[in-house]
């Protein structure tokens, strides 16, 4: 936290912030005093002009009170805010510069949290830091100061008060704690079982579950309603027993004072003050205890961020990046290729050598965890190799500068990810300067200008958040457009044509052959249907990362054993 | 001194409920069971803050004898006298510490009574609420589910509780109490001075206007903050999301201007928010000094000139102190109970929605049925403007398969919704061995069927208690029959708890393959007359999309089927076969008599052999 915190706040900012604060304090320690003196030199004498002088001067110092606590809200607002706008662009610009590694490893939910939530946790937490957190300690010590100043004799009232309020704060910390953590946990287990019975309503209620069902949020909502009654009569004892022996504290005050009064050796004016100081005192003291609650969360939500920012990008370009070269006719070489994921024990993919050129199609077929995706994934970089080399137009692209690479290469995921929008602005994602009729033209060739054309704004029409307003074989065929629009050497396409019919399939895969422009480019396909890859000019079978198969159709069809497999569990052997 | 009232909520503004009263009283009804308690709680209330007010009082009559011992020292030592100690009243301040200490421990019981029974009532009245809305969703019909979204409700399920949980535990009694704190403190400064008192209520017309000024502002960039966080939010997540998008589109760049411009504007409003809102404290403070000085001096001049104890404006201070704190209070909970009535408006809305009703219609029921289940002149659709079903006839005899096909998004779940009676249909007749749907129960309905879908729903439990979901009443013996018969038993014993495995959220502990035979597993289970199947697509590997296939081919042997068919085998075996485009069956019959027919399914079909060109 401590880390975070220090490289990004400005630091006159946060001594001004400190000074303000101080001088907050100060006003507030001031007032008993001179209310004490006016008991004492104006009240019990009688003196008018004393008591007028006086309070002019407390006016004057709640005045400067005020203006020294806007000064401290102003500057603690300002840099919490400051600290999390820095934060989130640092975050946001190096999570954007990852490699696939990083992501995997950090999982994007998680790193978006990190970037959201936890930054603003952190930005709360330094809001009260510079406002509350810095003011209990300094109250707690001027206020034991001016009770000293003004009575040393009383000061021995704490001695047995703070610790008693400490005895009694931390015991009762002591038993909620762990019951507000499983009380969480219960909560996350209402939460759990009642999305359950949303998400699985159809099937709830098609095998008669419902009795089932309501027994089950039954015994969650019990479990949790009686936590939380245990937890939060607990809770109940926390203020009763603070107001207990702070107005305890007030007697014991009075009780010694008269005494010492009556010894004349106190005067009447300390006593008054020196109650409001035992007020200040364990009031700071109650909020230096609500910081050990807030603190250790922060801490976490720091401990987070630092770890992102501490990642190092596995994948960097060079000092002086080689120049990839632009061909008119490209070429896509593997070159005895093998890749492992960080950690881990076995390779995700051996050997794999494959040579393209210019209007050739590859397919990849094979199981889920075959390693067809991970394939892919290789040819933009988003992993190094374990071995081995990928060249593009005779260039090994891990010499090459990532941007020249991936302006070679249009990639559509198996899973789609359409930015909210327009799908106007989404196809310009592919070219900037795309004209309407290029975005038709490639909306002609993904089999979407059907529907595109159906919807009232065309082009213009709204793109909500992934693409939520449109169905799964829209999506991806918005997802096809948005790469074919894009003038590429490579074209690849990661089971993108699994949410399809067989008929847009085919339509589709016509398309893409007799466009002139991709005509003239490499196309990699990964499939699962066999009547999506019959086609090509080379078919690579993948089983557990293994090559075991690699030729035309007929070649396959033939001679190799998971191919067939495949082909059977498909058409049973009967329409080939 | 700086009383540090709790206005952390005031300057955020909330939500406003369409029917204030209207809901609250409602939401009073619920608590009705515990009024006792409730009143008991006020009474506690009342209680704990009259003692509470009273005390300093009391206690300042402690400072007065002891001044007034003081003064008739003074006298003393002016007439000469020599005094080692003030004569004052010991026996009298004793009395006077004792009544106040028996007062603060009475009230500090109350109040901890108050807030135990508070706690215990708050809680149980969400359970209940909870159970309720729990117990209402079961009732609602499946077109609910379908037209809002699982977000919306969850939210009302959980932040919503959450807020009427929060405040009916802190909140309500606060009121009472800020309301009597008000009331008693400015009795209290009344009976000891009414002219200081007019003083100290300066600091109420000023304390509103601070609010009344601060908080519009206020509420005012918060709204804005809100809202550029919530635009702030939606690029982390689409950007994380879709990261290797952006990045083989080389979009780094543009992402993070606009991240950075978007975050700007956060920090614009942010910053204002954060300021204002933390003004109101420090202005309520200043407020109250003004009153404690301004009563200092003038209750100072009066005990100078004799017309008033030192007691009581030291209790007097003591009560301007506590005068201010009720105002911010009452203004914050103010926003807090708006926003409390508005969830409870959201979940009460939920409570609200018309229910599934006991239907029957008078269709002649035929006891000897010529089938199964039987389409007569069947229309439907899901809004009362456009049908999708027009006029649907079809006869399905006990023991045969019936395929349906089409392209993604044709509406295939439409029939499904029929069977399964998720949807009533809105004209003609579907019957079942002879009887209309709608004249039976809908469990009695769904009692013949059991589906195996593609969405393969399983729930937070273990793998035993999932595939026991077919069949509530089944056998230990039965259960492990049902596995092995769906090819899932030998994977289950393979996992490291067996059948006693508990499958998370995600399910991540099992694949997307697994899961599928495990719903198998449960149709088997259910053993139904008629069964409904999604077959399965991309999703899962070769070899075990076979032991799929197998096991779907032995769970449909000799049972009437509807399959959602994918496979060539399937669509060919099957007796009958229903295409459907856009929502709507577009044709019927089996395969040779369609192909024959060179319609939409010939085309359909011959599609993924003549893959034409050259990919």
């Amino acid at each position: 936290m401590y880390k975070i915190v220090r490289k990004r706040l400005a630091p006159w900012a946060v001594v001004g912030a400190i000074i303000f604060m101080l001088i907050q304090v100060f006003c507030n320690l001031n007032l008993p005093t001179l209310t004490s003196d006016m008991i004492n030199k104006g009240v019990a004498v009688g003196n008018t002009n004393y008591i007028w002088k006086i309070g002019k001067e407390m006016l004057l110092i709640a005045l400067v009170g005020i203006i020294a606590s806007a000064g401290n809200v102003y500057f603690a607002s300002t840099q919490a805010q400051k600290l999390g706008t820095k934060l989130r662009n640092e975050l946001f610009e190096k999570v954007l510069y990852f490699g696939g590694h990083e992501v995997d490893q950090l999982g994007a939910s998680s790193l978006i949290t990190r970037t959201t939530n936890d930054v603003l946790q952190i930005q709360n937490v330094t809001v009260m830091i510079l406002r509350m957190m810095l003011q209990a300690p300094s109250m707690l010590i001027g206020a034991i100061i001016m009770a000293f100043l003004s009575e040393k004799r009383l000061t021995g009232v704490f001695l047995i008060s703070l610790p008693l309020l400490g005895v009694a704060v931390g015991l009762i910390m002591y038993f909620v704690v762990p019951l507000f953590k499983s009380l969480q946990k219960k909560i996350d287990r209402i939460n759990l079982v009642f999305r359950e019975g949303l998400t699985g309503v159809r099937v709830i209620r098609a095998f008669r579950q419902d009795k089932f069902e309501q027994n089950r949020f039954k015994a969650a909502n019990k479990s949790y309603t009686d936590t939380a009654v245990k937890a939060f009569s607990l809770v109940s004892l926390m203020f009763p027993i603070m107001t207990l022996i702070l107005n305890a504290t007030n007697i014991g005050i009075v009780w010694l004072g008269a005494n010492l009064i009556a010894k004349r050796s106190m005067q009447v004016g300390n006593l008054v003050s020196f109650m409001t100081y035992a007020a200040m005192i364990l009031f700071s003291f109650m909020m230096l205890s609500m910081v050990f609650v807030f603190i250790p969360r922060a801490q976490a939500a720091a401990a987070r961020i630092q770890e992102v920012l501490d990642t190092r990008y596995s994948i960097q370009d060079q000092q002086q990046p080689a120049e990839l070269p632009v061909q008119e006719q490209p070429e896509l070489e593997f070159d005895q290729v093998s890749f492992r994921y960080d950690h881990a024990e076995k390779l995700a993919l051996s050997n794999i050598n494959f040579r393209l050129t210019a209007g050739q199609t590859l397919a990849i077929i094979g199981g889920t965890g075959a390693g067809k995706s991970t394939l892919i994934n290789l040819i933009p970089r988003l992993y190094d190799l374990e071995s081995g080399k990928i060249k593009l137009n005779g260039q090994d692209i891990s010499q090459t500068a990532q941007k020249k690479l991936h302006q070679q290469i249009a990639l559509v995921q198996q899973k789609v990810f359409l930015f909210k929008g327009t799908i106007r602005s989404n196809l310009q994602v592919g070219k900037p300067t795309a004209t309407d009729q290029e975005m038709w033209h490639a909306l002609e060739i993904a089999q979407a200008k059907d529907f595109v054309s159906e919807l009232p704004q065309g082009l213009d029409a709204v793109v909500e958040q992934n693409g939520g307003n449109f169905s799964g074989g829209q999506r991806q065929r918005l997802a096809i457009a948005r790469a074919v629009i894009k003038p590429a050497a490579v074209y690849v396409f990661d089971d993108s044509f699994s949410a399809l019919d067989f008929k847009t399939d085919a339509n589709l895969r016509q398309a893409l052959a007799t466009d002139p422009q991709i005509k003239q480019s490499i196309v990699i396909i990964v499939a699962q249907r066999i009547a999506t890859v019959t086609q090509a000019d080379q078919i690579i079978v993948l089983d557990g990362g293994q090559v075991v198969g690699q030729g035309t159709h007929t070649e396959l069809k033939q001679h190799n054993q998971t191919y067939q497999e495949i082909i059977k569990s498909q058409l049973r052997g009967e329409e080939i | 001194m700086p009383q540090h009232g709790p206005a952390a909520n005031l300057g955020k503004g909330t939500e406003k409920p369409k029917n204030f009263w209207q809901t609250a009283w409602r939401l009073c009804k619920y608590m009705a069971p515990w009024k006792w308690f409730l009143f008991t709680v006020f009474a506690f209330a009342i209680g704990s803050v009259i003692f509470q007010i009273v005390s300093p009082k009391i206690l300042g009559e402690a400072t007065t004898t002891i001044f007034s011992g003081l003064l008739k020292g003074y006298h003393e030592i002016k007439a000469g006298q020599h005094l080692t100690r003030f004569p004052i009243n010991f026996t009298k301040i004793k009395d006077i510490l004792l009544t106040v200490g028996i007062m603060y421990l009475v009230s500090a019981v109350l109040s901890f009574f108050q807030q135990l029974i508070m706690a215990n009532i708050s809680q149980k009245i969400v359970y209940r609420l909870r159970a309720d809305m729990k117990a209402k969703l079961q009732r609602l019909p499946i077109v609910y589910y379908d037209t809002h979204s699982n977000g919306d409700i969850m939210s009302r399920a959980i932040n919503d509780m959450d807020n009427i949980a929060g405040t009916l535990q802190q909140s309500l009694a606060q009121i009472v109490t800020s309301a009597v704190t008000f009331v008693g403190v400015l009795f209290m400064m009344l009976t000891i001075s009414w002219e200081m008192t007019l003083i100290a209520c300066i600091t109420v017309p000023l304390g509103i206007i601070v609010i009344a000024t601060v908080a519009p502002r206020s509420q005012k960039y918060f709204a804005a903050q809100q809202k550029s966080l919530g635009l702030l939010n939606d690029q982390v997540e689409e950007s994380f999301s879709g990261h290797t998008v952006v990045k083989t589109f080389n979009r780094e760049e543009s992402s993070i201007t606009a991240f950075k411009k978007q975050n700007q504007n956060y920090y614009r409003s942010s910053w204002k928010a954060q300021f204002i809102s933390g003004l109101i404290m420090p202005l309520m403070n200043f407020v109250s000094n003004i009153g404690y000085v301004c009563v200092a001096v003038v209750g100072g001049l009066k005990v100078a000139n004799g017309r008033l104890t030192l007691g009581d404006v030291q209790a007097f201070l003591q009560y301007v102190n506590q005068f201010t704190q009720p105002i911010t209070q009452l203004a914050n909970l103010a926003n807090t109970i708006q926003a409390t009535i508005a969830s409870a408006e959201r979940i009460f809305e939920v409570l609200d929605e018309p229910e599934m009703q006991q239907t029957s219609v008078s269709v002649t029921d035929q006891p000897q049925p010529t089938a199964k289940i039987e389409f007569d002149h069947v229309a439907f659709g899901y809004d009362q403007k456009e049908l999708l079903i027009k006029d649907m006839n079809l006869k399905v005899t006990s023991g045969e398969k019936i395929a349906i096909v089409g392209p993604t998004g044709a509406g295939k779940t439409t029939l499904i919704n029929l069977l399964e009676r998720f949807y009533d249909i809105k004209d003609g007749s579907l019957k079942l061995d002879g009887v209309d749907t709608r004249n039976l129960k809908r469990a009695q309905v769904r009692a013949h069927f059991a589906m195996v879908l593609q969405d393969t729903w399983l729930f937070t439990g273990s793998i035993y208690d999932n595939i026991k979901y077919g069949r509530e009443n089944a056998t230990e013996a039965e259960i492990y029959q049902a596995a092995k018969a769906a090819h899932a038993d030998t994977f289950i014993r393979q996992l490291p708890q067996g059948y006693a495995t508990v499958l998370n959220e995600e399910a991540s502990n099992i694949s997307q393959g697994q899961r599928q035979l495990l719903t198998i597993a449960r149709a088997f289970l259910a053993d139904p007359e008629i069964l409904i199947l999604d077959e399965a697509t991309s999703s899962v590997d070769t070899r075990t999309e076979i032991l799929i296939q197998h096991a779907m081919d032995r769970l449909l042997k000799d049972r009437t089927s509807f399959v959602v068919a994918h496979r060539l085998s399937t669509i060919r075996d099957a007796d009958k076969i229903l295409v459907m485009n856009h929502g709507s069956i577009i044709e019927t019959g089996n395969h040779e008599s369609l192909m024959a027919a060179k319609g939409f399914y010939a085309d359909l079909y011959n599609s993924q052999f003549t893959a034409p060109g050259t990919v």
